[in-house]
């Protein structure tokens, strides 16, 4: 990996969290221009995200939110 | 002593649970009961670990509601109580010791240049298949982080708190959050790509 992949590769993800100062951020956005490879794993990395994110829409289920609520029930029904 | 800005609704549900208001605690319960639930579920990846997680946290969260001052946001302070719940599931279950992601092992070796090709989530509800295989390939790429990585990505990642506030959940540095967020996203990005292209080869 090249010196300059390198450097962007460490700091893609601050970049991606918008942590990274104004100077920071040019630089790494002039390298993915340039750069296709580096381009591939940033776009690669955006997805990634995306894709967990959007898979953790879920709800407990039934059973295990009535055993929840009788489990408060007992323990702090006189509180 | 600074209290923080908290939600408006959840400082006035505490202070109707320190009055002795169940429906209060209910509906704290309604609030965060799904989250602490897909949080568990993604640490440990069995549904019932997943509900011993929620009913730990809940019944430790209401057991110091009483004397809980508000310094940090309630949902911050239950994903604290969750993530020490995971924390000490994995020591009861004498798991081996956590395994170290070196970012040098997802660079392009020279020369090389691998493609990571990752599918796109569908929202179509006609998709549910697709959609329920897809979410078995991500639980399970999570599932295989090591655990000091996996908190981390699901806190910040899945949950959505900042860099700071995952610092303050797991009272570590601001740095350490940075730099396993970094390999946590890295090595989900290879496994991702990796099952993808296995299960299309098939």
């Amino acid at each position: 990996m090249k010196e300059d992949c390198k450097k962007n590769f460490e700091r893609i993800s601050e970049y991606l969290d918008g942590e990274l100062g104004p100077d920071d951020c040019q630089q790494i956005e002039q390298h993915l221009e340039e750069c296709p490879e580096c381009r591939d794993c940033f776009d690669a990395l955006k997805k990634t995200i995306d894709l967990c994110k959007k898979s953790a829409r879920e709800e407990i289920p039934e059973d295990m939110r009535e055993r929840l609520r009788s489990k408060l029930k007992d323990c702090f029904g006189n509180h | 002593m600074t209290t923080i800005a908290t939600d408006v609704t959840d400082h006035h549900l505490i202070a109707q649970f320190k009055e002795g208001s169940m429906e209060a605690m209910e509906a704290i319960v309604d609030r965060y009961e799904n989250r602490i639930f897909i949080f568990g579920l993604k640490m440990c990846g069995q549904l019932q670990d997943a509900e011993d997680i929620t009913q730990d946290t809940f019944l430790n969260a209401f057991k110091y509601l009483n004397s809980f001052r508000e310094e940090t946001k309630l949902k911050n302070w239950l994903f604290k109580i969750a993530a020490t719940a995971c924390i000490r599931k994995r020591r009861k279950k004498k798991c081996e010791p956590d395994r170290e992601l070196s970012l040098e092992s997802f660079m392009n070796k020279d020369g090389a240049f691998e493609t990571y090709d990752i599918p796109d989530w569908s929202d179509d509800p006609s998709n549910k298949v697709l959609q329920a295989e897809m979410k078995a390939v991500i639980g399970n790429a999570i599932k295989t982080l090591p655990h000091k990585y996996k908190l981390v990505f699901n806190l910040r990642d899945i949950e959505g708190f900042s860099t700071k506030e995952t610092a303050d959940i797991l009272e570590i540095s601001i740095e350490s959050v940075k730099t396993r967020l970094h390999r946590a996203r890295m090595a989900l990005r290879e496994k991702i790509s990796h099952a993808y292209q296995e299960g299309k080869s098939v």
